[in-house]
């Protein structure tokens, strides 16, 4: 199929899913759905002359002959999406299959002033929280990706924090796509609202199920929009963690409305894929709000893996700390694009900014460009962005101590890699992704 | 244990080595002094296995074996062991993960176990207390924000992890104060014994006197220009490097 016949069948494929709503084709929200896949039909699929999408070209990803959400229902046994927990985690778990909520795969505890169930239900029962922030927080006017999760937003999570209220568990939310009898689009739409002082932790990963290899390949495409409301000091950790098959692609926007003194705490960390596109932004909106983005690439083969990320410095007092790292060997391409926005109003805004990356391979690529724009005077910014190999001092102290070249690269790499797995404060998931980086390199050095 | 022989090396077509020769036997100690960018450290950094020099001559063995052909982590486990005099900073690397590495694979080189992690533990504490170094400075990443003080003790701190029978210790005693120095001083001669060498390269005889050299040796543009013992210091001390300087510059164009 080509590139066009997706964007047409999206198109098409919406009057299926209105059908498919049925009773639920109400306003407001059905209103916004219907701007958006109008909208969707004048952006179009990105392509690389959008600025935004320059060194991502999703023409491999839009090739394929997809199944709408309507049309691949699946059920899957709890052995099979075992893998994509984590048994030591307590958390609240829920378990996308296709986009359709799976609440026999799910764990749901119940906390006193914590609603969390799927985002359909709260559609459904016409939630006044929904029906206030949804499409709100992520503005789908100019990004043709946003405006297609808008028209087909059905599935995903809705959490709700009461003022005050800290969960007691972390959320960990499993979106799964079961490839296996066809290639699946699987749109997946989230909103957590945290009212005043509120506290949670929230994990997310997709997963691909792909057919065994001798089949007829098939692929995953995952939109994700996930809105995020942070009502005055509260406290979000949000950790994403990508580690999916070759033949997946992944394309997600998380955008933070911050209230003052609110903190969001980010830690991206993407180990594989076929394309994976972060979107992830925070409008700073009351004073003294700090966001915290943290990411980790580490990827080979032929992985892209592209970071957007936007800071809003919309008022005073503001503190936003970036910092990205990449490991890429192989054949792989990161991309980091990084812009703070500084406006007027927004003084004594202290933003800073770094990316660094290890390239392990002379065909590996890295693309890294961060925008500064600052319309206040006294703030403190700063931005940079390191590319190279290890450091040959560094290896060579290690080796005149007796530690071998392989041995000595991996605790460098480790180390560096260190930096962004430390600031997960999930044990439990800290370890699994020491474990897996630690296997990685190991393989890559040998 | 150590023979470099007519030892020659450049970089980047320099020729900084011009012809090294020095013996050092078990239990001995030898200081080798000489004024800035006279190629001491570059001596100690190709002993050590960096691979920034190209050798264009001689031969140094160790033990009976080649050291030049041994990959630098080889010549470590065989007991050779560089105190640099630029130790490096290593962020997220832990000092204590580090070294047992370290101490492990030179164990497994010896065809001994991996030490139980309670006696590596009680080493770290006895070897700690040999040159004052405090648990908060262990606990940290290798040599991050260390003071230059810090870092030299560091350095002997893994010397005396490592059990070398060859330690070369480049400039340690520089930028350390009296205290620092003696703390130093001290844990090089605890260390001592008649089947280790050292090999102190300095450029004050103030180290000399806390650790007393039986060999000095004056290097002077890549060569050996004079040797002698523990008096060769003091005399330098007195009439600085000009008297070798004049020396080797007549024996040049003789
Ligand atoms: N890696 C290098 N690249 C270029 N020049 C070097 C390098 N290492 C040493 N040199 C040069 O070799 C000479 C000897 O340096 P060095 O061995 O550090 O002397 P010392 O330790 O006696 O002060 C100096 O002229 C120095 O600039
Ligand atoms: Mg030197």
């Amino acid at each position: 199929m080509e590139a066009l016949d997706f964007q047409t069948s999206l198109i098409k494929g919406f009057t299926a899913f209105e059908t498919m709503l049925n009773g639920q084709k109400v306003p407001p929200i059905h209103d916004i759905r219907r701007q958006a896949m109008t909208r969707f039909a004048e952006l179009g699929f990105p392509t690389v002359r959008h600025e935004e999408w320059k060194y991502t070209s999703l023409v491999a990803a839009i090739k394929h002959d997809y199944k709408l959400p309507s049309q691949a229902a699946s059920t899957l046994t709890a052995a099979e999406i075992a893998p994509f927990l984590i048994p030591e985690l307590d958390a609240q778990t829920l378990v996308f299959v296709n986009g359709v909520f799976a609440p026999e795969l799910s764990m749901i505890h119940i906390q006193k002033g914590v609603t969390v169930r799927s985002l359909a239900e709260a559609f459904h029962d016409k939630h006044p929280l929904v029906e206030k922030h949804f499409a709100k927080v992520a503005s789908f006017e100019k990004d043709a990706l946003v405006a297609l999760n808008t028209a087909y937003a059905l599935n995903g999570v809705f959490i709700e924090l009461e003022r005050g209220v800290v969960a007691e568990r972390p959320f960990h939310l499993v979106f799964v796509n079961d490839t296996r009898m066809s290639s699946v689009f699987t749109p997946v739409r989230n909103l957590f609202v945290l009212g005043e002082n509120a506290e949670a932790t929230v994990l997310d990963n997709s997963h691909t199920l792909t057919a065994s290899k001798n089949d007829q390949p098939h692929y995953g495409f995952t939109s994700s929009v996930t809105e995020i409301v942070l009502g005055e000091n509260a406290h979000l950790h949000h950790y994403k963690l990508q580690n999916d098959v070759e033949a997946s692609y992944y394309v997600g926007a998380t955008s933070v409305h911050q209230e003052s003194t609110s903190v969001y705490n980010s830690v991206v960390i993407t180990l594989s894929g076929g394309i994976v596109r972060n979107n992830l932004s925070s409008v700073l909106a009351g004073k003294a709000a700090d966001a915290h983005y943290y990411g980790l690439y580490c990827v080979n083969g032929k992985t892209l893996v592209d970071n957007h990320t936007l800071v809003d410095h919309a008022v005073a007092h503001c503190t936003s700390n970036e910092l990205y790292k990449g490991i890429m060997d192989d054949r792989s391409t990161g991309v980091f694009n990084g812009k703070i926005m500084v406006r007027e109003d927004a003084q004594k805004t202290l933003a800073y900014q770094s990316n660094r990356n290890i390239l392990l391979s002379n065909n590996a690529t890295i693309n890294t460009k961060p925008q500064l724009e600052i319309f206040a005077d006294d703030v403190k910014c700063s931005h940079g962005c390191t590319t190279g190999q290890l450091d040959e001092e560094s290896l060579f102290y290690l080796r005149a101590r007796g530690l071998d070249k392989e041995q000595a690269r991996a605790l460098l790499l480790t180390a560096f890699a260190g930096e962004i797995l430390e600031k997960i404060s999930l044990e439990p998931l800290r370890d699994r992704l020491e474990a897996i980086i630690a296997e990685r390199l190991h393989q890559e050095l040998a | 244990m150590l023979t470099i022989t007519n030892l020659q090396a450049s970089v980047e077509g320099k020729e900084i080595l011009k012809g090294i020769n020095l013996t050092v036997n078990k239990g001995e100690i030898h200081a080798i002094m000489g004024p800035n960018g006279s190629g001491k450290s570059t001596l100690a950094s190709i002993l050590a296995g960096r691979e920034d020099y190209e050798i264009t001559g001689g031969e140094v063995s160790f033990n009976g074996g080649d050291l030049l052909e041994m990959a630098p982590e080889e010549r470590a486990r065989e007991g050779v062991f560089l105190a640099f005099q630029y130790p490096v900073e290593i962020p997220g690397v832990s000092n204590t993960n580090f070294l047992k590495a370290a101490v492990n694979e030179t164990r497994k080189h010896r065809g001994l176990e991996p030490m139980e992690p309670k006696a590596f533990l009680k080493m770290m504490r006895e070897k700690m207390a040999l040159v004052e170094m405090e648990q908060a400075m262990v606990s940290r990443s290798v040599n991050e924000g260390f003071s230059g003080g810090e870092k030299k003790r560091n350095e002997i701190f893994q010397m005396a992890m490592l059990e070398p029978s060859l330690a070369i210790l480049d400039e340690t005693d520089s930028g350390l104060d009296i205290d620092a120095l003696k703390i130093v001083a001290n844990g090089v001669n605890k260390l001592r014994s008649k089947d280790n060498a050292v090999v102190l390269i300095t450029h004050y005889q103030r180290l000399l006197d806390y650790i007393v050299p039986d060999y000095v040796h004056v290097l002077y543009k890549g060569r050996i220009v004079k040797s002698g013992g523990k008096e060769l210091a003091l005399e330098l001390e007195a009439k600085g490097y000009d008297w070798i300087k004049e020396g080797a510059a007549e024996e040049v164009a003789a």
